[in-house]
């Protein structure tokens, strides 16, 4: 047990892959003595610099991306910086032919890729899009977005060893804000959703900064006796649709959150599962709450408004309630 | 026969296996692309590499280089038919996606150019290994207009690795002009990328195998890239049942005259390196054996609905 920020936790997560496989290396931009932006790979670069094993690239996502693809299919294990979520449109043909390739190799051809990107509002005021809902509709590919230290190293190591390509999403607001302890012996693999706060009265569903915001929402929620649980999804793709419907039928009230727009969003996959397999469980009709469909806003007043905040959570909860 | 004639006559093999897979393939699919014109460039390629090498191919000459790597005949076959007996069992076309354990990447999702950028990881996999494996990237002169073969070229020069890429550059994309699609040179190109490139005569088997020779030592010694442009001319329409309105027929003719088929079977006699009656019995065998392979493939299974399997979509953790 260890106290680490979100940052410290991913590379910490990394580092100890490193230590434990040969075969695992790091690739991105200014990821070398820079050590990547927002301190991403910080100290990667004294440990395994030397062995080649952190490796500088120019200005090419496609390519150094498909590096990474090409290096998975013949024996090793790349954790590829993107640096920005804002970049994937640049590498989607390279998740599209890396997720099809056991599906299309008659299953002989493992993919084991980690691909990492940053994303979200917050004091990095900048590269805030979140685009990762374009890669729901890409078979093969293993979406995670960790809400918190603990969560970040051990979906970290479970994405590293899990033989697919997986996006692994960093929130920018999460990434340095405070330490927590971070139980280095979980075992955990990826597609496990986890129950954050237990409740009787609705589900809120969340990843990363939403999870964080439905939390403080669930505590404000109490104080006026409602109980809210919260289900923090970490793999966005595939759904732990198991946890989640259990959860529903058990409240039989469902509120689910995205900091994506609410068009074509990720989210929306939960909403749909619950009305196909939960809907005669259900008091009230599943509610959404999300971003309008615009690119996102730079100024802090505007950002604020954009996003749903922990205020229109626990509106949105009370409405829910009747 | 001794060992010095033992490379020109497996160069003879691939290059008539190349023409034999077009028209036993070509009449049963209108989609097959044709390869007519271009065997001694595909030949060239692809002979004599080892097993841990990697092939990213151009779509035209992917199975010659699936059946170079050791890939066999029928199975491929079964794959251009969506035959449960495929490498890919009926989920995929063999014809431009040849089997992965064997070092060939594919196109998986059909789009020109990614697929250098693939090669590049096996060659930095190879690099970080210790390995003396390379890797091919092989691109038509249509690709070497994407962005991703300048990438990778740029990409593969900077990181020094083992690699070779090479133009198929038969002066035509689908239907659009070599001076239509390319402005200046593509060995240029590899040169403004600080590699050692050259032009070769793609219709020339043995001037394509002296090039890749010397490009797959220089990879294998750990001195880097380097880029080959092999320049033929696609006498095969794009694929089998291209009308091709687009073209001068009096041009097609022209380089059909020059079938380097022929050509080198000229070479061979002159020199004394094969008898004609040795040749004919190359072709004759060749003949039998696609032939062969092809209804035997004819008669596989198609798929059935439980190949369909969703969950294969993702690899299971291994136990």
């Amino acid at each position: 047990m260890t106290r680490m920020t979100f940052q410290q936790a991913t590379v910490a997560a990394i580092a100890d892959e490193m230590r434990a496989d040969r075969d695992v290396f790091v690739m991105g931009e200014d990821i070398g003595r820079f050590g990547g932006p927002l301190r991403s790979n910080a100290g990667l670069f004294e440990e395994f610099g030397a062995e080649g094993r952190v490796i500088d690239t120019p200005i090419s996502e496609g390519t150094f991306v498909g590096v990474g693809v090409g290096a998975a299919m013949y024996g090793k294990r790349p954790v590829v910086d993107l640096m920005f979520l804002e970049f994937l449109a640049l590498v989607m043909q390279q998740f599209l032919d890396a997720g099809a390739m056991h599906y299309y190799s008659g299953g002989t051809q493992r993919v084991p890729l980690v691909v990492r990107a940053k994303f979200g509002v917050g004091p990095f005021h900048g590269h805030a899009y979140d685009h990762h809902s374009w890669l729901m509709n890409m078979p093969g590919v293993k979406i995670v977005a960790p809400s918190n230290p603990d969560d970040a190293y051990a979906l970290m190591r479970a994405a590293i060893r899990d033989d697919n390509p997986v996006l692994f999403l960093e929130h920018m607001a999460l990434y340095h804000a405070g330490k927590a302890e971070v139980d280095d012996d979980t075992p955990l693999s990826l597609g496990k959703a986890s129950i954050a706060r237990e409740g009787t009265d609705l589900s809120i569903y969340a990843s990363a900064l939403m999870t964080k915001r439905a939390l403080a929402a669930a505590k404000v929620l109490a104080e006026d006796g409602i109980s809210a649980e919260v289900v923090d999804l970490r793999t966005i793709s595939p759904l732990d649709e198991a946890t989640i419907l259990t959860s529903a039928r058990k409240t039989g009230r469902a509120l689910v959150l995205s900091e994506a727009i609410g068009r074509g969003s990720s989210s929306n996959d939960v909403a749909a599962l619950l009305a196909e397999q939960a809907f005669g469980d259900l008091k009230a009709p599943i509610r959404r709450l999300a971003p309008p469909n615009i690119p996102t806003p730079f100024a802090r007043e505007l950002e604020r408004e954009y996003l749903p905040s922990e205020d229109r959570i626990v509106s949105a909860a009370k409405d829910l309630m009747g | 026969m001794t060992k010095s004639n033992q490379t020109p006559q497996e160069l003879y093999y691939l290059m008539v296996q190349t023409r034999t897979l077009d028209r036993v393939i070509g009449a049963h699919d209108g989609h097959w692309h044709g390869l007519e014109g271009e065997e001694a460039t595909i030949a060239g390629i692809y002979h004599g590499l080892q097993k841990g090498d990697v092939i990213a191919p151009h779509y035209r000459g992917a199975v010659s280089a699936a059946l170079a790597k050791g890939a066999d005949l029928k199975t491929l076959m079964a794959g251009c038919l969506g035959r449960s007996t495929a490498y890919h069992k009926g989920r995929h076309r063999s014809d431009i996606c040849g089997p992965p354990e064997l070092g060939l990447i594919g196109l998986y999702a059909g789009s020109l150019g990614p697929p250098l950028g693939y090669a590049a990881g096996a060659a930095l996999a190879a690099k970080l290994d210790g390995r003396d494996d390379i890797a091919l990237g092989v691109f038509g002169d249509g690709t070497s207009s994407r962005g991703d073969c300048h990438e990778a070229m740029n990409m593969a020069a900077v990181l020094r690795l083992p690699m070779v890429f090479v133009c198929q550059n038969n002066q035509i994309a689908i239907s659009t002009e070599l001076s239509a699609g390319v402005a200046g040179s593509i060995t240029a190109r590899g040169a403004s990328f600080g590699m050692p490139s050259a032009e070769v005569d793609g219709n020339d088997v043995i001037a394509v195998k002296n090039a890749m020779d010397e490009a797959t030592a220089r990879a294998r010694r750990g001195d880097g890239p380097s880029l080959i442009e092999c320049k033929s001319y696609r006498v095969a329409g794009h694929f089998y049942s291209d009308a091709e309105d687009y073209r001068d027929r009096e041009e097609i003719e022209r380089w059909r005259a020059k079938e380097p088929i022929a050509r080198f079977r000229a070479y061979l006699i002159a020199e004394g390196i094969q008898t004609e009656e040795d040749l004919d019995r190359i072709d004759a065998a060749l003949t039998e054996e696609v032939d062969t392979a092809f209804k035997m493939a004819l008669e596989d299974p198609v798929p059935e609905a439980a190949l369909l399997a969703p969950d294969d979509v993702y690899a299971e953790a291994r136990p």
